[in-house]
């Protein structure tokens, strides 16, 4: 027998402890902007589908990065060629996926939820915009935090996916309200 | 460019991931007048549907590499590795729901001035905290031996499946929990 419960909490339990505080403050701005979300559904079906679209993209980012560094064909350079193929990608996957998913999302409020006081043009704009810099920063993180604990010794894949959805969460739900308040209310 | 690949094989289960995330987001916004009654309970949204994916993903990679060590596989699953990383996994979400429900009490009264049940809150969370568990760690297992059966890697697999499952899941246990709690209460 390799595992034992208590090793697996007590190796678990600072770590998350620490993230959970994070995703807490993500909440809180959620418990402020309750009033708008109620009114808006459609940000409220939006924001689940943010982060984790995001998250997704950073875990496979930085799965990449570190498989890549451990074999030895991406170097810890923020100019290798290789990186930015991948980082390129990523932003590609982003902002096809969000506009897939942007349509899917408007047309089921609209339908689903009666939220017909949204304009599709508006409601694109917002999901596109806050997608493409949430999945810039979160890949850049991502690969930060995979050139990071690489340096150290520490085996990225351990570190990658815990802080890129944790980041990704908090700066999503952040990015979203703001760009809500400055173009649309 | 050798990053096409990653554009191939990730965009549709991103995607997939991404409708996920909208019936997760279409059960919050079944939830609104919950939000109302129960002041708090949206701040714990983020950190449970974190705290699940943190825990599967990570159980999901640990028996990943059980697998490749040998350790465990399709004829010899359910040994006492499997369940000392199961018993792992349900107290490690017992303990940090806990932790959720407790941060969000404070968090509530400090930034909001609103001063919840925290017997309540604090139930709904755990409650919705270990049924999640019970339901995803067996899910991940059940996964992990089908993969297995069929020779797939378990590190290409399980963690986009749970992604997918885990958000749907869990919001599904969360919007229960509070209802279960509200009518007992």
């Amino acid at each position: 027998m390799i595992y034992s419960w208590k090793k697996i909490v007590k190796h678990g339990l600072p770590l998350l402890s620490v993230f959970i505080f994070a995703e807490i403050f993500a909440g809180n701005i959620l418990q402020n902007k309750q009033d708008m979300l109620i009114l808006y559904p459609i940000f409220l079906v939006s924001f689940p589908v943010i982060n984790g679209v995001a998250g997704n993209i950073g875990s496979v980012l930085g799965a990449r990065i570190a498989s890549g560094l451990h074999v030895g064909y991406i170097e810890i350079s923020f100019f290798d060629k290789k990186m930015h193929d991948n980082l390129f990608s990523a932003i590609f996957i982003g902002l096809s996926s969000f506009f897939v998913l942007g349509l899917v999302i408007y047309y089921f409020s609209y339908y689903f939820l009666d939220q017909r006081h949204v304009s599709l043009f508006n409601f694109m704009f917002i999901i596109l915009l806050a997608g493409f810099l949430l999945v810039f920063i979160v890949s850049i993180v991502s690969i930060v935090t995979a050139f990071y604990s690489f340096k150290k010794g520490f085996d990225p894949d351990d570190f990658i996916a815990p802080v890129v959805t944790t980041v990704g969460d908090v700066l999503g739900i952040f990015l979203l309200f703001l760009l809500i308040s400055l173009f649309y209310l | 460019m050798y990053a096409r690949e990653m554009i191939r094989q990730s965009l549709p289960l991103i995607i997939l991931c991404g409708f996920g995330g909208i019936i997760a987001g279409s059960t919050l916004s079944a939830m609104i007048d919950l939000f109302y009654s129960i002041p708090g309970l949206i701040v714990v949204i983020p950190a449970i549907i974190a705290l699940r994916g943190n825990i599967s993903t990570a159980l999901g990679s640990r028996l990943g590499s059980a697998y490749h060590l040998g350790v465990i596989d399709a004829d010899n699953l359910w040994n006492d590795d499997l369940k000392q990383n199961i018993i792992g996994s349900l107290v490690l979400s017992f303990l940090i729901s806990i932790i959720i429900g407790f941060f969000a009490y404070i968090t509530t009264i400090l930034f909001f001035n609103l001063h919840p049940d925290p017997v309540k809150l604090i139930s709904i969370v755990i409650l919705a905290g270990i049924f999640s568990a019970i339901i995803l760690t067996f899910l991940t297992v059940i996964i992990i031996y089908f993969v297995f059966k069929r020779g797939f890697d378990p590190d290409n697999i399980t963690g986009p499946a749970l992604a997918t499952f885990g958000d749907i899941i869990t919001m599904f246990c969360i919007f229960f929990s509070a209802i279960f709690i509200e009518v007992i209460a």
